[in-house]
């Protein structure tokens, strides 16, 4: 067999990359270095979380000379064990666009001129300070925790506005929902533990072979050891994922509601349930106006009895389930059989599949509901488990709220207590924080694409971290028309120039990843620390140093609200003497960790829904802590896996087995939803026949703008296409590669056809990837977004797909 | 964008050495690889030795070295292609892509003449061959295998073989069925494969998993024998 082995191996690999390094070609080659530094390098070495996705590798990061040089799996992380993806072993190169944005740039007369920090400081705080309402900023997931909670204070505590608002709105939100709906409070109870402990892995429209390839690794390798594991994938679309899968079951767009409540009718009819389980911890819910209030259905809904319950999924029989979603009737009688097992450990997961769903808070708490009522909860291998797709949609975006509607730690902007104890630990006056919430995003980016005097009452949005030119569905509507509104204007922070920069009035050129200190938080709860390592190009600077700076400045011009009530600036910064750091001029932003110096600030707010977290040394030591963290008698640091558990989590009172301590209906129980199958907003017809589905490659990351400047990544996944089945193509006459025209009712873009490419749809339907700058899928897709959550479908609306004369 | 691939002909070198000790490959692999092999190894061994600064410097080396060398395709056996070429440098202008250079002065007495660096810049195997049709003294001729050399994958660098998922170089492969694909993992087929470098130019593994070698026993195919 093989005569090398793998030390004498990766010793040369190692070697010819360091060579390469020390040769100046160093970014024509990967940076990736194998295991074992070579003898005489002088790379310094230093963990930082990957960059791109919602996983949350670890990698370590070799720099010598100022310069990112070397990217190497760390072995040390319990997330990804030394394992990359393509894309985290090229993650160094996304510094290293030629590209990069390193100065300010001010719109004139419709051209881009540089100008001084000085001069965009001022002219960002002029903007705010003249119309303080019609003002927003809208972030991501991608946002550092500091950053995120900077942002949020400098809106909510200093202006006074709740118009902030973040791109996982477009990706996460209906996960939110789920988890509120269910536990009374956010994120996943298990973690990526249950993905080597279970004995079934369900993908609930989920590609995780190409979305999550690290996790998705960690789970078939459990094969090569010889452990027995069954993968069940639901898709519109056979993937990478289907290809590894046991059972590959094809539904039709928006079936996964019917086969949900399929399982749930199977477990009642069969008698296999956990009856025991389901007494002691579960109430059961429906949507419905509360008897005495006439404000619509919420996602708290009204309860309903077991028997209610049992009325309600009556009709979804087996045969029944067929007709609504495709999935053969003994599969569905399979699947009832499998929940009602209690001897197998079934890890449920999802992503967009589920999220990105007009009925997303609905199917979230229906597959909740189904791990309850079977009981399937809160062992290792028993969870159901939302993965998310950027680096701290969680830490940031989810508990810090840099969303419309909450505040930090959970906390909701409409409920007065938590207005006033974040008023509280802001050290602002009460009534500072505004009770309304502000703008989802798709309300934010419609009011700034609408003319101020017709409703348009956002005229000022400051973009970071996030290409909302490129990721907002239906762009015409809701980005483009900005164009033709001279009285709008556009503030973007970005690294390199983007569908976004394009529209906008004022560009920053920003630090990213390790060209700032930063904290991030995975999908298992897992909060991640890493320190600035190179400095970035030319003038770029810190995201969040401009926060501060812009928030400085309107101090200075008597915007009150940029002072506590004390009159201390909300950022104000002392060193250990106590003498304050003039932290909002670059060449002093350093001279203290304001990473830090935010994050002690924030933690006092995490305690509330029991996400609590540890002091900030404790994350430079270790490769991410799950929350909550909590203190040991011995003064160590404590993680949790499994929350409401027991065995796991500290907050669980003894002999209670699980605990719900955040139950909506306040008795420490769990909610067991009932959400009936509902049709999509938009269905094929004769004009429009193909439901698209559109979605991401391994290759590239988000919108594709780090990605596609990494030469590997982009000559692997150079552009976009469309793919559909077969028999569609031959029966219009498409041959493979040829060029069509995919069009809605919103509009339309060109693109070559794939046949039997890296996935197939069924019969019917069409995919189209979103990373692909030059063609711009979302020009095609639907705004209609999930009632609840706000979150738009990108998964399916009707287009048709014409041939090009 | 950086598009250069960065790799020089010492670490196409180092790869082929590294190629060698892959067991399980050489196994599989078809007599044409192992003729394969065997020629590089002859060279590759002769280039082991202490550095030749000048390669045109004559003496035993010299002789012995006969790098084969990665032609466009259609080319007839390399004595006759060698005694045919007039360097005329049509090939090299039709060729849409700029895979087609001139060999540099290491190959001696083929320097000069038309030849294909698939680690730089892969033939994308046109259906027209302007190439070929181009070629006025006929040493590439449409008549002739359009097979140039054979790439295959060194599993411990393919990021599919090792535990993670990639499927580029058999999405990218412009020869139906050379890279099938197999539980996730891509395998070339010898006898299919061109050689013409696209998935070499593809491959984003972080160390390059493929390997593209040119054909060491490229015969002249008579014209009745038909196409390859």
């Amino acid at each position: 067999m093989l005569t090398i082995d793998r030390r004498t191996f990766v010793k040369a690999s190692a070697m010819a990359a360091a060579t390469a390094a020390a040769s100046g070609s160093a970014h024509a080659v990967s940076l990736h270095v194998l295991n074992n530094q070579p003898e005489g390098s002088s790379l310094t070495w230093q963990k930082a979380p990957c960059r791109f996705c919602g996983t949350g590798c670890h990698v370590m990061v070799g720099t010598e000379n100022g310069r990112v040089v070397a990217i190497q799996g760390d072995q040390k992380a319990e997330v990804n064990k030394g394992l990359l993806c393509v894309k985290g072993y090229h993650v160094g190169l996304a510094l290293y666009g030629k590209d990069r944005l390193t100065t300010p740039m001010l719109r004139k007369d419709g051209k881009l001129v540089p100008i001084s920090w000085d001069e965009a400081i001022d002219i960002i705080a002029k903007r705010i300070a003249d119309n303080p309402k019609a003002f927003a900023m809208y972030g991501s997931g991608q946002w550092t925790v500091g950053e995120g909670y900077a942002g949020n204070k400098f809106m909510k505590a200093g202006l006074g506005s709740n118009n902030i608002d973040g791109n996982p709105r477009l990706c996460m939100s209906s996960a939110v929902t789920g988890f509120l709906s269910t536990f009374g409070v956010d994120e996943p109870p298990g973690a990526y533990d249950d993905l080597d402990k279970c004995d079934v892995a369900i993908m609930w429209g989920n590609n995780m072979a190409e979305m999550h390839p690290v996790l998705f690794s960690r789970l078939v390798d459990r094969r090569t050891r010889g452990e027995k594991i069954t993968i069940i994938d639901f898709t519109t679309r056979r993937t990478r994922t289907s290809e590894q899968s046991d059972q590959v079951l094809y539904f039709k767009p928006n079936g996964d509601l019917a086969i949900a409540n399929g399982i749930a009718h199977q477990l009642i009819k069969n008698n296999s349930f956990d009856k025991d389980f389901v007494e002691k911890h579960c109430n059961f819910r429906q949507l419905g106006a509360k008897p005495d209030d006439k404000t619509p259905p919420d996602m708290l809904g009204v309860p309903m009895t077991f028997d209610e319950f049992a009325k309600a999924v009556e009709p979804y029989t087996p045969e029944k389930v067929e007709e609504l979603s495709g999935v053969p009737a003994d599969k569905i009688r399979m699947l009832g059989e499998m929940f009602g097992r209690r001897d197998l450990k079934i890890n449920s997961l999802w992503c967009m599949g589920m999220n990105q769903h007009t009925r997303g808070t609905a199917i979230n708490c229906l597959v909740h509901g189904i791990h309850l009522l079977s009981g399937h909860f809160g062992k290792p291998g028993d969870a159901a488990t939302s993965l998310t797709g950027q680096p701290s949609a969680c830490g940031t975006v989810r508990e810090v709220g840099t969303l419309c509607h909450l505040l930090p730690g959970g906390r909701l902007v409409a409920n007065a207590e938590h207005r006033k104890e974040a008023e509280a630990l802001w050290n602002v006056p009460e009534g500072r924080i505004g009770d309304k919430p502000g703008y989802h995003t798709i309300e934010l980016f419609k009011r700034f694409n609408t003319p101020t005097d017709q409703g348009g009452d956002i005229t000022t949005v400051w973009v970071q971290v996030t290409n909302p030119g490129q990721t907002l569905p239906n762009l015409q509507r809701n980005f483009r028309e900005k164009k033709n509104l001279p009285d709008k204007f556009l503030i973007v922070s970005d690294v390199y120039p983007t569908a976004t920069t394009e529209l906008a009035d004022l560009i920053l050129p920003s630090a990213m990843w390790v060209e700032k200190n930063g904290m991030y938080g995975n999908s298992e709860r897992r909060t991640q620390q890493w320190f600035k390592m190179v400095q970035p190009p030319g003038e770029a600077r810190d995201d969040c140093w401009q926060l501060i700076a812009v928030s400085r400045k309107l101090m200075d011009m008597g915007v009150e609200g940029m002072k506590d009530k004390d009159g201390k600036w909300i950022f104000h910064t002392a060193d250990k003497a106590g003498v304050e750091v003039p932290i909002w001029e670059w060449p002093h932003y350093y001279d203290t960790n304001v990473d830090e110096r935010l994050f002690e600030e924030y933690r006092p707010f995490t305690t509330k829904k029991h996400k609590h977290l540890a002091p900030y040394s404790e994350y430079v030591e270790h490769r991410g802590m799950r929350w909550p963290v909590v203190q040991q008698p011995d003064g160590s640091w404590r993680e949790t896996r499994w929350r409401f558990s027991e065995f796991d989590d500290p907050f669980v009172a003894k002999g209670k087995g699980f605990q719900f301590y955040h139950s909506v209906s306040k008795d420490d129980k769990a909610l067991i939803w009932f959400r009936a199958h509902e049709l999509p907003p938009e269905v094929p017809d004769l004009d429009y026949p193909f439901w698209l589905c559109t979605g991401r490659v391994l290759e590239h990351w988000h919108s594709g703008t780090m990605t596609r400047r990494i030469p590997q990544l982009h000559r692997a996944m150079p552009r976009a296409y469309v793919e559909m089945h077969k028999d569609d193509a031959s029966r219009l006459g498409i041959q493979n590669s040829e060029v069509v025209t995919v069009k809605s009712r919103r509009g339309e873009i060109d693109l070559p056809v794939w046949i039997g490419g890296r996935g197939n749809p069924q019969p019917g339907e069409v995919f189209v990837p979103f990373f692909d700058e030059g063609k711009l899928i979302n020009l095609v897709t639907l705004d209609a977004y999930d009632p609840y959550s706000k979150q738009p479908d990108y998964k399916k609306c009707a287009v048709t797909i014409v041939r090009k004369p | 964008m950086h598009e250069d691939p960065g790799l020089s002909r010492r670490d196409l070198l180092r790869g082929r050495l590294l190629g060698q000790f892959l067991g399980r490959l050489a196994q599989a692999a078809t007599n044409k690889v192992q003729a394969v092999q065997e020629a590089v190894a002859s060279s590759a061994a002769s280039q082991a030795k202490p550095a030749d600064p000048d390669p045109t410097a004559s003496g035993a080396m010299g002789r012995r070295l006969a790098l084969p060398i990665h032609r466009p395709p259609g080319a007839i056996d390399e004595v006759s292609f060698l005694a045919g070429c007039t360097r005329c440098n049509e090939c090299v202008t039709a060729c849409p892509v700029g895979a087609i250079v001139h060999a540099p002065a290491k190959f001696r007495a083929a320097a000069g003449t038309p030849m294909i660096d698939p680690h730089t810049a892969a033939c994308i195997m046109c259906t027209d061959t302007p190439c070929i049709t181009a070629c006025k003294p006929g040493v590439l001729r449409a008549d002739q295998p359009r097979a140039m050399g054979v790439a295959w994958i060194q599993t411990m660098a393919c990021l599919a073989h090792t535990g993670s998922f990639c499927t580029v170089c058999s999405e990218q492969c412009p020869v139906p069925g050379a890279i099938e694909v197999h539980a996730c993992k891509p395998t070339i087929r010898p006898d299919a494969c061109t050689g013409c470098g696209v998935c070499a130019n593809v491959c984003p593994a972080p160390t390059n998993a493929i390997v593209v070698m040119p054909l060491a026993d490229r015969r002249t195919r008579s014209s009745s024998s038909g196409h390859h």
